[in-house]
């Protein structure tokens, strides 16, 4: 029973780095209608930024306090925003879903290359920020860093769902995902729309880098949890900020059973096709998500 | 734009794809010189050439689905992967090659309908992740499937082809073996917009609701896209199995699919004639970054294999962008206007 509690409380905290993977998709989504599949790349992008302004500046004789190096990432993930919103997405507003999708295929290939150019391929290991070790509450283990990771994650969805249902700017973000066309004839500046979607994205998203990878090992592989995100997001609904971490829960508590219950049985499939499985399973069943709107184009 | 001086006098004539006589023979002697080819190419062409009409049926396959009939599929090199381990099975168990062949394309087609069944359900970008959850299921359960069955880990050898007790296992052999049938796919690709089920495929690629209203089964339509798209990735699979000798997991990616995807988009997505353009447009930037990283290994610089690797992905992503940003039709296009501009020279084209 302790041993099933424990797989559980592993689980859901594993599954909320997922919902935090998964709000910075949604984050892009509602703002601007753009599904990213480069997600993942982005996120190493900004776990190797991190890895620069401090494991890879100390390397080279400058080593930079923790804090100016949050803050200089934080930055360095503004600009990378904004540059890749100027260069890819406003050519292409207003065009069809496909060239939308295929922009995001060319970003994610795109980014993969040049971050192997940029910092190589091998893999290093990532800068120590949140505590390492284990808590012991009654006769549980729990993990520091996904402890923080989980209680970071529920603030930030809280204060995003408020930045999108309440401030001046985020309802207009929310016209933008409705419609392109739509939102311009209001009056709303789809560029700022996509312009503050792809920064919040990359700061998201490098948030997540830093529960996720702290003191760990970072290397190009580590974009995988972008395609394992996806599932997380649609199961949330793209456009509920809330969805994602719950998704993420039961994502992360039913993968962690499959993989203690079901993958001795199976030579270790069943965790890794699960969140997969679900995806079909959720665009078959309930196309919109838990928490999404209901729209005509899923039918 | 046709030329002056050229009119039809029957219906059959004017939908014909090769309207003139010229044009005919053209492709005869674009024919004989692909025939004659292995007279004087070296094994290195001969496998550059037969691993370019491979990718050339894969993309016909894509063309089908994403060009004809506007469904995403990001799986293609999954749907290659499963022609090319049912070859590998397939012909370890004995069976001839000219049986193998449409058997894994069989196997294939089927495995895509069933990724295609949420078409009944969802469109858009939500269908594409579909298939990129094929993309990403298919090593895990290739791999995790007992090694007896498509050998896990390790991968599986390929028995090789012969007809009519004849050896293909050459380069000449798996040459013409490619170059038959990237020829049957392009044939099929020319003129399906002609037929009755290519017409369907356009008209739910233009607006799925008015398909719909003039009484064409979308749905059905939309999940034999994915079939007929998966057969020709099949023919690829299996034509790759034997070429390769050995199917492995890892030649299978979501990085070829990608690949796939830009090479149909570069070259065009709505003319039978972009797979072809792209194809050989993005092999021949592959191979110019190839010997251009060769020559700077060979002069000392301090440049890796994946260096390589990475660079060839920051170009083809390059590709896929200007061809999206700038020219959506692609490089056929780019043909078919410097065609009509060679016509009516000297005059300006309107």
């Amino acid at each position: 029973m302790i041993n099933f509690l424990q797989i559980l409380i592993e689980g859901a905290l594993v599954g909320l780095v997922y919902g935090l993977v998964a709000i910075s998709f949604v984050v892009i989504y509602r703002a601007s209608r753009i599904i990213n599949l480069a997600q993942g790349e982005v996120l190493v992008f900004g776990a190797f930024m991190l890895w620069t302004f401090t494991e890879g500046a100390a390397g080279l004789g400058f080593p930079i306090p923790l804090p100016v190096a949050l803050l200089l990432t934080l930055a360095g993930c503004t600009v990378f925003g904004m540059v890749i919103e100027r260069t890819i997405f406003r050519p292409l507003i207003g065009q069809s879903a496909f060239t939308i999708f295929m922009a995001g295929v060319a970003l994610l290939i795109l980014l993969r290359g040049l971050a192997q150019l940029i910092w190589g391929a091998e893999s290093r290991s990532a800068p120590v920020i949140l505590p390492e070790g284990a808590i012991e509450i009654g006769p549980f283990l729990v993990n520091t860093r996904l402890l923080i990771g989980a209680i970071f994650t529920v603030a930030l969805t809280q204060a995003l769902h408020l930045f999108f249902t309440k401030s001046r700017l985020g309802l207009r973000l929310a016209a933008v995902a409705e419609d392109h066309t739509t939102a311009l004839s209001l009056g709303v500046s789809v560029r700022q729309a996509i312009g503050v979607a792809w920064v919040l994205g990359t700061v998201v998203a490098t948030a997540a880098a830093v529960v996720l990878l702290s003191g760990s090992i970072l290397s190009l592989e580590v974009a995988v949890i972008g395609f394992k995100a996806l599932p997380v997001a649609l199961l949330g609904g793209l456009e509920s900020i809330r969805g994602a971490p719950l998704a993420g829960l039961l994502i992360g508590i039913f993968e962690a059973l499959a993989s203690a219950y079901l993958d001795p049985l199976t030579n270790g499939a069943a965790s890794g096709v699960l969140p997969y499985a679900v995806m079909i399973a959720v665009l078959l069943i309930r196309p919109y998500g838990l928490f999404g709107w209901r729209k005509i184009e899923r039918l | 734009m046709r030329p002056t001086g050229i009119w039809f006098d029957s219906y059959a004539s004017e939908a014909r794809v090769l309207e003139t006589r010229r044009s005919r023979v053209w492709l005869l002697i674009l024919l004989a010189f692909l025939v004659c080819v292995p007279l004087a190419a070296g094994p290195w062409l001969l496998g550059e050439m037969t691993h370019l009409f491979i990718t050339l049926i894969a993309v016909y396959g894509l063309f089908v689905t994403v060009g004809m009939a506007g469904q995403i599929n990001i799986a293609q090199s999954a749907f290659v992967g499963v022609g090319a381990f049912a070859t590998a099975k397939l012909s370890g168990m004995g069976l001839p090659f000219w049986l193998v062949v449409p058997a894994a394309a069989l196997v294939t087609g089927c495995v895509s309908v069933l990724f295609a069944l949420p078409a009944a359900r969802v469109r858009g970008f939500y269908l594409a992740l579909t298939t990129l959850a094929a993309q990403v299921m298919f090593p895990i359960v290739i791999l995790a499937l007992p090694m007896s069955w498509l050998g896990g880990l390790v991968g599986m050898p390929v028995t090789p082809p012969s007809l009519f007790g004849l050896s293909l296992a050459t380069p000449t052999g798996f040459y013409y073996l490619g170059l038959g049938f990237a020829v049957i796919a392009a044939w099929m690709a020319f003129n399906l917009p002609r037929s009755r089920f290519g017409r369907a495929l356009r008209a739910v690629h233009d607006n799925d609701t008015a398909a719909g209203v003039l009484g064409i089964p979308v749905t059905r339509i939309k999940i034999e896209s994915f079939f007929a798209g998966a057969l020709f990735a099949g023919v690829a699979g299996a034509i790759l199995a034997y070429f390769l000798q050995f199917v492995t997991v890892s030649s299978f990616t979501l990085f070829t699919s990608v690949w796939y995807l830009g090479m149909l988009i570069v070259g065009g997505i709505h003319s039978p004639l972009g797979p072809i353009l792209g194809v050989v447009f993005i092999t021949l930037v592959q191979e110019g970054l190839h010997s251009v990283a060769n020559a700077l290994l060979q002069s000392g610089a301090a440049i890796g294999g994946g260096a390589v690797f990475a660079l060839s992905s920051v170009a083809l992503a390059i590709c896929i962008l200007v061809a999206l940003i700038f020219e959506p039709r692609g490089l056929a296009h780019l043909w078919h206007s410097a065609m009509t501009g060679f016509r009516l020279w000297p005059f300006p084209r309107t």
